[in-house]
């Protein structure tokens, strides 16, 4: 079967691209600038840089899937497109975290939410971290260029009933509701976003800004693990890589060294602080690691009386953000209101359980409907986040303590989920807690929330957004990088990814990672080609 | 491995140093880490079990062990029944059938989760396996294959109540990787109503036909 899409055309055509596990010999490269990561920030980047006339090589330790491997299928795509399988979690093993691995990074398996940064983000960050020239008003040019960029507008057709619940509840309670932006083009509403689009028509990295960067002459290199960046001097001389076999996770003894004039590190919010760690870059006030964020995640599942088919359709098409800023910007701890789709092994993951019990409650999956929380952390001095470290093997991992403040706020937000869910009417809810039987009203189900222990891995938690880790601030005391995503210490080095971010977002990152990559990628390439 | 270990005159059945247990995360345990190495020792089997026979896989000769030793083998065949309760199928057959498939799919699962993650489940395994921990933690008094559905059962809920955070984890980490290895599987959608990815799209899509 021959293959139209935009990936097989460009490799037909004799694009640049490298399989770390086709390399038999160590060698060297060199360009204007490498990039490491391929994700929103990566992506980005590299599209920009490239057309700037600048010779750009990409670097990314997953592997390169697309169209002809997108078969809608979990146990593939979870072993392939995530970080370890998707088993990565937390130091503790308390918080899941769903996080891309793979060329177009976590862009490749997002549910497609493109949410610019809330002003009062931004406008925290210019008080707090002296970051005024990212008002809201100087942003919106970029936003808007991104939003065109990635074809990000709020979803037209209705949503699915997974997703018209939420809205449901939030009508019946008076809660403010909205449709979700997604980045998507001729969307066949499947519901697969999260296992790699089968019909190319999410606009995420790998359909835009991977393949307008190969098209003008940047070299990719896949299944290439970033080891560490070389200093010579007070610059940055080389990276030196290992590349990987096939299987996408074994190291081989071959390795590779790229060259620049400038290096921009984009590999994550666990994946790029992890190479600055393991690379020893100087760090004279400990900055790196520190501050990460997550907006950790808890969520309620409902049965419900009409076949819900939380399996099809568009994932995420409504939100609500009626508590995400209620207690202002940096009061009680405020969450966004989403939905996740719900399919046979995601589900089996995430309702906890066994035995017949167990079973019974998978049988009813297709009468489920789920709602999530996500917190917003990192505004108050009550959530300063987790740490970055590395292992004795020099991979990342990230420690997330949990804070009495976040806790009191994942105990409202199952209050405010179970509420919804029983307002739309649920036949009976269950929180996503060890603790929690099925309650078949909303006033047994508050009784239920009153007495939990809200404890690590008694609260089921989650997270699909890692943000933090490199901080962007003006007083290089107390960040990582300058406000362009500028190394404070070495001066041919960038970060253009999410762990910039001096707190999280309140809102799914993909576009605030896009649009501040876009501006510092086109203050980049001034700069290199001055 | 050689069993049983009894446990010594009057020990409380959590008596291995508690609090140097509390502080062990599924990470940086050096507790398990000593006991993956007593597990080598005292002659557990510490190598992927490669391919096993027909005959002790009940299944395909051809699959081969990555990660999964014949003892962490033993481990799942006496879980998978009390995990999966009344979804596997009855007849005897059948069920030989998907818990030794279910098994191989946990194995290629855990093969993808790269080697951080993997040494973490390798210590919880030989948790499991060696003898004086299986008892004394575990609170399972006979080697896996003896072990009944009830008594597997029984254990599962005690580390899914149990007020420390650690054994909360173990018994998530089992009942996770063995959930979502078995419902994810096609054969096993039915069981909660997944009918699969709509059959018009699959029609139309390229990577669905045949070369």
């Amino acid at each position: 079967m021959s293959f139209n899409d935009r990936i097989a055309q460009g490799l037909e055509s004799g694009w640049k691209v490298i399989d770390g596990a086709r390399l038999t010999d160590n060698h060297t490269a060199e360009a204007d600038v490498v990039i490491v990561g391929t994700g929103a920030g990566g992506g980005t980047t590299a599209e920009i840089l490239a057309k700037s006339g600048l010779s750009v090589i990409l670097v990314e330790e997953g592997r390169l899937y697309y169209q002809k491997d997108f078969k809608m299928d979990e146990l593939t795509s979870y072993a392939n497109l995530y970080q370890e399988g998707m088993s990565r979690t937390t130091k503790d093993g308390a918080i899941a975290i769903l996080q891309g691995r793979c060329v177009g990074g976590s862009t490749t398996v997002n549910w497609t939410s493109s949410f610019r940064t809330p002003d009062a983000t931004l406008n925290y960050w210019a008080r707090q971290f002296g970051l005024e020239a990212l008002s809201p008003a100087a942003m919106a040019p970029w936003f808007e260029g991104r939003e065109t960029r990635h074809s990000m507008s709020p979803w037209e057709m209705a949503p699915n009933l997974n997703n018209d619940i939420l809205r449901q509840g939030c009508e019946k309670l008076g809660f403010s509701w909205q449709v979700i932006p997604r980045n998507v083009k001729g969307c066949w509403n499947l519901g697969y976003c999260g296992v790699g689009c089968p019909t190319n028509a999410k606009q995420g990295a790998l359909m835009t800004t991977i393949p307008g960067a190969l098209d003008n002459n940047a070299t990719l290199y896949h299944g290439l693990r970033a080891e560490r960046l070389v200093m010579k001097q007070d610059k940055i001389d080389a990276l030196q890589a290992t590349a990987m076999a096939s299987d996408g996770i074994t190291p081989t003894n071959i390795t590779v060294t790229l060259k620049a004039k400038h290096f921009v590190v984009a590999a994550s919010a666990i994946g790029s602080p992890g190479l600055l760690l393991r690379s020893k870059l100087p760090d004279p006030y400990e900055r790196v690691g520190k501050r990460s964020f997550i907006h950790p995640v808890n969520a309620s599942v409902a049965q419900m009386p009409k076949l819900v088919d939380p399996f099809y359709g568009a994932p995420q098409s409504v939100y609500s953000d009626e508590f995400n800023f209620r207690n202002g910007v940096d009061g009680d701890a405020g969450y966004k209101l989403e939905v996740p789709p719900l399919h046979p092994a995601m589900s089996a993951g995430v309702v906890p359980g066994h035995g017949d019990e167990q079973a019974k409650n998978l049988a009813g999956l297709p009468w489920m409907q789920s709602v999530i929380a996500l917190v917003r952390d990192g505004f108050h001095e009550n959530s300063t986040g987790g740490t970055v470290s590395l292992r004795d093997d020099g991979s990342p991992m990230l420690d997330y303590p949990v804070s009495d403040y976040l806790w009191k706020g994942l105990r409202n937000a199952f209050y405010t989920m179970a509420e919804i869910q029983f307002a739309a009417g649920a036949k009976k809810v269950r929180l996503m807690h060890l603790d929690s039987d099925w309650y078949s009203s909303w006033a047994d189900a508050k009784a239920a929330i009153d007495g939990f222990s809200m404890k690590p891995h008694r609260v089921r938690l989650f997270t699909a957004h890692q943000m933090g880790g490199c901080g962007m601030g003006s007083n290089p005391k107390e960040s990582v990088v300058n406000g362009f995503g500028e190394h404070h210490q070495v001066n041919n080095l960038s970060v253009h990814d999410a762990s910039i971010f001096p707190t999280s977002i309140g809102a799914n990152p993909q576009l605030s990672v896009y649009a501040l990559a876009a501006r510092n990628s086109t203050r980049l390439a001034q700069r290199l080609k001055a | 491995m050689t069993d049983p270990l009894t446990l010594p005159e009057g020990q409380d059945s959590i008596s291995l140093d508690r609090r140097s247990f509390l502080r062990t995360g599924l990470g940086g345990a050096l507790l398990l880490g000593t006991i993956s190495v007593t597990a080598g020792l005292s002659g557990c089997a510490t190598s992927p079990a490669g391919r096993l026979g027909a005959v002790e896989t009940r299944m395909d000769a051809r699959y081969r062990f990555q990660f999964l030793t014949a003892d962490d083998i033993k481990l799942f065949e006496a879980l998978l029944p009390a995990i999966l309760g009344s979804a596997l199928p009855e007849q005897a057959n059948a069920r030989r059938m998907a818990i030794a498939s279910t098994v191989e799919r946990i194995d290629a699962g855990i093969h993808k989760f790269g080697p951080a993650n993997q040494k973490e489940l390798r210590q919880l395994f030989d948790l499991l396996n060696l003898g004086i921990t299986r008892v004394t933690i575990a609170r399972i008094w006979s080697p896996w294959p003896n072990v009944t559905t009830e008594q597997a059962n029984g254990f599962l809920e005690r580390w899914r109540s149990s007020s420390i955070g650690l054994l909360n984890n173990g018994y998530m980490a089992l009942t996770k990787i063995s959930n979502v290895a078995f419902y994810g599987y096609q054969e096993n959608w039915h069981l909660s109503g997944y009918p699969g990815p709509p059959e018009w799209a699959v029609q139309a899509l390229p990577q669905f036909r045949k070369a």
